[in-house]
């Protein structure tokens, strides 16, 4: 049935796979136009560590946390009052989302590395 | 080594405890147990293939296929645990008359399957990368061998708690405890996809960390029971009890779906002449 969409003449189907397209380039644009208001923050983990371990984030909004593992072993992003949890293969990176939240401090670790892989989320 | 126990600890709780309770219902549903290790077997090769494509899966869906993952996983354990539901309450109401030992063997089987899946991944991931690649395998193992431990004998203990009760309460039971975790892994999947982005998330509703803080050890025992979380956003309650809901609306069309058979021998003579 696919190929049909394109047979000359068949401008029924034509005009309603353009308007397919075109709705979802909307979509897409709709899309973007979102995600370019989310601000981005970005920390690493570097030795079992955060870079940098205190992140200052606006109160209200949600935000876009991009985490970087530097180190070769897979780390456990986890925080219990962020609720986040997410794995971070080694040499890999992760994106998380966070918030709205409200002011206030936001501890987060790394299970794997609960000692030393420590930080938290300042909300101001 | 107390790191490890904490972490294998952590992950075996939630499935220890969904596979006790199973394994109590299906004794109450005159299983026999034969259907237990491949069904441990599955979920194992599941957690397996699960840890080693954990980049691939992690890298899908724009870096977002462990959230769709888990969230997916949640969900479908969830709707498994509503089916239980349906079948323990068909027992509850008529028991012995109304089984369904197949459907049974393959809802059970998959629930404890995907349980391990989604727990024990992040075991092997962890064990493999800081015990065997990081070279420190005595102690990674030994505590993880302790909190592993200290989850089945929890379990064990849970077990051996529902087998004093008569079948049907047990099965009471059981439904009870299905409802509650099948509502707090519904609501965990709410936060992964708000995670992920997926779903608009909100200022938490409440916050009771200063009563029960979610790192304490009656925190993560609530966390694994009934998916406790100290900040809930808005779509997790109501993800929460909308499962809750479900969950007894299946408990009533259990019941609801023998009520002939329950009430009437000649039901239950043609039945039993059938089997």
């Amino acid at each position: 049935m696919a190929p049909s969409k394109h047979i000359p003449g068949n401008y029924g189907r034509k005009l309603k796979w353009r308007m397919r397209h075109l709705t979802a380039a909307a979509l897409c644009c709709v899309a973007m136009s979102a995600q370019a208001q989310t601000p981005v923050f970005e920390i690493e983990i570097r030795e079992h560590l955060f870079y940098p371990s205190e992140l200052k984030i606006p109160a209200g909004q949600k935000v876009k946390l991009i985490i970087h593992n530097r180190d070769a072993t897979p780390e456990e992003f986890e925080s219990y009052e962020l609720n986040r949890e997410k794995v971070i293969i080694g040499n890999t990176q992760g994106i998380v989302f966070i918030g709205p939240l409200k002011a206030g401090e936001y501890p987060f670790f790394g299970e794997f590395n609960p000692k030393t892989a420590q930080g938290k989320v300042i909300v101001e | 080594m107390t790191s490890a126990v904490i972490i294998v600890l952590r992950e075996v709780l939630e499935a220890v405890l969904i596979i006790c309770m199973l394994l109590a219902s299906s004794r109450a549903l005159g299983l026999r147990f034969r259907w237990l290790p491949p069904a441990l077997l599955a979920g194992l090769a599941g957690a397996f293939i699960y840890a080693v494509f954990l980049e691939d899966i992690s890298q899908a869906f724009e870096g977002f296929g462990q959230e769709i993952v888990n969230a997916v996983l949640l969900l479908l354990i969830t709707l498994l645990l509503l089916a239980h539901n349906i079948l323990a309450m068909r027992e509850f109401k008529a028991p012995q008359i109304a089984r369904l030992p197949t459907l049974s063997l393959l809802i059970l089987s998959a629930t404890i399957a995907m349980a391990i899946v989604r727990e024990g991944s992040e075991i092997y991931l962890y064990v493999y990368s800081y015990g065997v690649v990081a070279g420190d395998i005595t102690s990674v193992l030994s505590g993880g061998a302790i909190g592993a431990g200290i989850g089945f004998s929890l379990g064990t203990f849970i077990y051996f708690g529902l087998r004093t009760l008569s079948a049907r309460h047990c099965l009471l039971f059981s439904c009870i405890m299905a409802l509650v975790i099948g509502a707090g892994m519904s609501s965990q999947a709410a936060l992964f996809l708000a995670q992920a982005d997926l779903l608009s998330a909100s200022e938490p509703l409440w916050d009771t960390s200063a009563l029960i803080a979610e790192s304490s050890l009656p925190g993560e025992l609530l966390q694994a029971v009934i998916g406790y979380e100290a900040s809930p956003i808005a779509t997790q309650v109501g993800m929460f009890a909308g499962a809750l809901m479900l969950s007894v609306a299946a408990m009533g069309i259990g019941i609801f779906s023998v009520r002939n058979l329950a009430s009437n021998p000649e039901a239950i003579r043609t039945q039993r002449s059938n089997e």
